[in-house]
C-alpha cells in the first residue's frame, strides 16, 4: 500500500473517533510510531498511527481539542 | 545608483568589497592594483615574524568542468619582514587615503607579543586591525592560527590583550574547523572585538594523484594538510555568517568571508548579516577585475529593489533563518512537471524512483513520452527539480494544507501537555 492511502486510512481512524464522540486522552510515541489513547465515558480504544502524514494529522486534530477545552 | 560605502565597526570603505588577507595582498604593488581596480578594502596578508614557505602550494578541485569549484593551499602567512610590509602599507594608505587598509596580524599567544606587532602597525596608519585565529596549516602546529582559535579562552585573551593599546577596531577572524563557530564568536566579543570576520579555511586535502599516489599538491612527495576555500565552501560560510548574526550574545558587524565570488554572493552574505564581505579565491582565479561586475551588479539590484543604501541590505533575511523546530511542518510544496518544455531525459524520474519518494510516473500519450506528478505522494523534497537540466521544466509549487501551520515546537508542547 502506498504511503498515501495507508495515511488516508489512519486519518479517517482518527476522523472516525473524534467524530464518535471520543476524546484524545493520552498520546506517546516510540520506535513503531504513535500510540493514541481515545476515550469516551468509560469507553476507551487505542490506535496505532504508523504514517507521518496521519500524526501531522493527528496532531492538529489535538490542538483543535485542546483549543476546545 | 545606490550609495555602496559601507561602515564596519567605524571602517569605513567606499563599497563593501574588501579582497581577504591572502596572496593577493601580499604586497604594496598587488593592493594599490586592486584599489585602482575597484576594490574598497584589503586586509593585508597576515603579518607576524616572517615565515618561510615550501614550494607547490596551491590546489584546486575542478569538478564537471567548472574549474576553481574549490582551493586548497599550504601557503602561511607572510614571508617579508616587518619593516617591508609596513613602509608599503604606509605608502599604499597615503595613494589611497579613502580606501580601507586592515592589516591582518598573528602572534604567539603572548601579551607582549600582541602589545608589539599592534603598536608598531597602527603607527604606519592602519584603519583596523584583524586577528588570524584561522588559518588551519603551518602556523596552527606552532600553536597559533586555527590552533588558538579553536579555543574560546585563548581567543577572548588574545582579542583582550589586543584591545588593550589598539587604537582602531579590532576585528577577530575566526576558524571554521569548530563545532559551533558561535562559541568563539561570543568569546572574541567577551574579549572586546569590534567585528568578527568568517571564515577561514577548511582543514583540506585538495587529491590524491592516482598515477604516482603523491598528495594534490606535495612538496617532494609528501604532503600536509591546507585550508579550503573557494566556491565550494560558501555555504558553510553563509551559515556561520548566519548563526553569528541571529546570535543574541553577538552584538558586534561581521565581514563575510568563503566563496564568494560574484555579486549575487555578495548580497546573500549582506542579507544573512554581513556588513561588507571579503574576497580572495575569485580574485585569484579572475583577476581583480572582477570587482568591476560586483561593484555593477550590486549597483543594479539596489536600484531595481529601490534600495538607497547597501547599509539598508544588512540582516534582511537574519530573522527568516531559525531552528528546524520552528519550521511548520504543514506547509506544502509539490513537484509539477511542465511537459512543453521537459526534454524527456528522465533524470527527475530515475532521482525520484531510485533515491527519492517514487511518485514521478512514466506514461505516453498520443506516442509522446510524458511525465506525471502523483502529488499524493509528492513530499516537496525539490530532487526532481534540483537534478532536471531545463530552466522551467519542473517548477515547485505551494498546496493549500488542509490543517493548521504547526511547528514541531508546537507539536512537542501539545503532546507533552496529554503526557502520563
Amino acid at each position: 500500500m502506498s504511503d498515501f492511502l495507508q495515511s488516508t486510512e489512519e486519518i479517517k481512524k482518527v476522523d472516525d473517533f473524534l467524530d464518535s464522540g471520543f476524546k484524545i486522552q493520552y498520546v506517546y510515541e516510540n520506535l513503531s510510531g504513535m500510540f493514541v489513547e481515545f476515550a469516551r465515558q468509560e469507553e476507551v480504544v487505542h490506535l496505532q498511527i504508523l504514517t507521518a502524514d496521519a500524526r501531522k494529522y493527528f496532531a492538529a486534530k489535538l490542538q483543535e481539542q485542546t483549543l476546545l477545552q | 545608483m545606490a550609495d555602496l560605502r559601507i561602515d564596519l565597526a567605524g571602517i569605513k570603505s567606499p563599497n563593501p568589497f574588501w579582497l581577504a588577507s591572502a596572496p593577493p595582498t601580499n604586497s604594496g604593488y598587488q593592493v594599490q592594483r586592486a584599489f585602482e581596480a575597484g576594490w574598497g578594502g584589503a586586509v593585508w596578508k597576515t603579518l607576524g615574524e616572517p615565515i618561510l614557505n615550501v614550494s607547490s602550494r596551491f590546489a584546486a578541485v575542478s569538478y564537471n568542468g567548472q574549474r576553481v569549484a574549490g582551493f586548497n593551499n599550504i601557503e602561511l602567512i607572510t614571508d617579508r619582514p616587518l619593516e617591508v610590509n609596513l613602509k608599503e602599507i604606509y605608502e599604499t594608505k597615503k595613494r589611497y587615503p579613502h580606501h580601507a587598509i586592515i592589516a591582518s596580524l598573528m602572534v604567539e599567544p603572548k601579551q607582549e607579543k600582541w602589545h608589539e606587532i599592534v603598536k608598531r602597525v597602527e603607527d604606519v596608519g592602519v584603519d583596523g586591525l584583524e586577528l588570524n585565529f584561522g588559518c588551519p596549516h603551518g602556523m596552527a602546529e606552532r600553536g597559533m592560527g586555527s590552533a588558538s582559535g579553536q579555543v574560546p579562552e585563548l581567543v577572548e585573551k588574545q582579542t583582550y590583550w589586543v584591545k588593550e593599546v589598539a587604537r582602531t577596531p579590532v576585528i577577530v577572524k575566526l576558524t571554521p574547523n569548530i563545532t559551533d563557530i558561535t562559541v568563539t564568536a561570543e568569546a572574541a566579543t567577551r574579549g572586546g572585538a569590534d567585528a568578527i570576520s568568517m571564515i577561514n579555511t577548511i582543514n583540506s586535502l585538495a587529491g590524491v594523484d592516482l598515477d604516482t599516489w603523491n598528495t594534490i599538491p606535495h612538496v617532494a612527495g609528501k604532503g600536509a594538510h591546507g585550508g579550503y576555500c573557494g566556491p565550494a565552501v560558501k555555504p558553510i560560510a553563509l551559515n556561520m555568517v548566519a548563526e553569528c548574526a541571529r546570535n543574541p550574545h553577538i552584538q558586534v558587524p561581521i565581514s563575510g568571508i568563503g566563496g564568494i565570488s560574484n555579486w549575487q554572493d555578495a548580497a546573500e552574505f549582506m542579507l544573512m548579516g554581513a556588513t561588507g564581505v571579503q574576497v580572495c579565491t575569485a580574485a585569484m582565479h579572475h583577476g581583480f577585475s572582477i570587482v568591476e561586475d560586483m561593484i555593477d551588479g550590486l549597483n543594479h539590484y539596489l536600484d531595481d529593489k529601490g534600495i538607497a543604501s547597501v547599509k539598508e541590505l544588512v540582516g534582511r533575511s537574519v530573522p527568516r533563518y531559525s531552528d528546524w523546530g520552528n519550521l511548520d511542518l504543514n506547509y506544502k510544496i509539490v513537484a509539477e512537471i511542465n511537459n512543453d518544455v521537459c526534454i524527456n531525459c528522465n533524470k527527475c524520474h530515475i532521482a525520484c524512483e531510485d533515491t527519492s519518494h517514487q511518485c514521478i510516473d512514466l506514461y505516453t500519450e498520443n506516442g509522446q513520452p510524458m511525465l506525471k506528478v502523483r502529488e499524493e505522494d509528492c513530499v516537496g523534497c525539490n530532487l526532481c527539480s534540483i537534478v532536471c537540466p531545463v530552466d522551467g521544466a519542473i517548477s515547485m509549487v505551494e498546496r493549500q494544507s488542509a490543517i493548521a501551520p504547526m511547528t514541531w515546537n508546537e507539536r512537542q508542547l501539545l503532546m507533552n501537555s496529554l503526557s502520563k
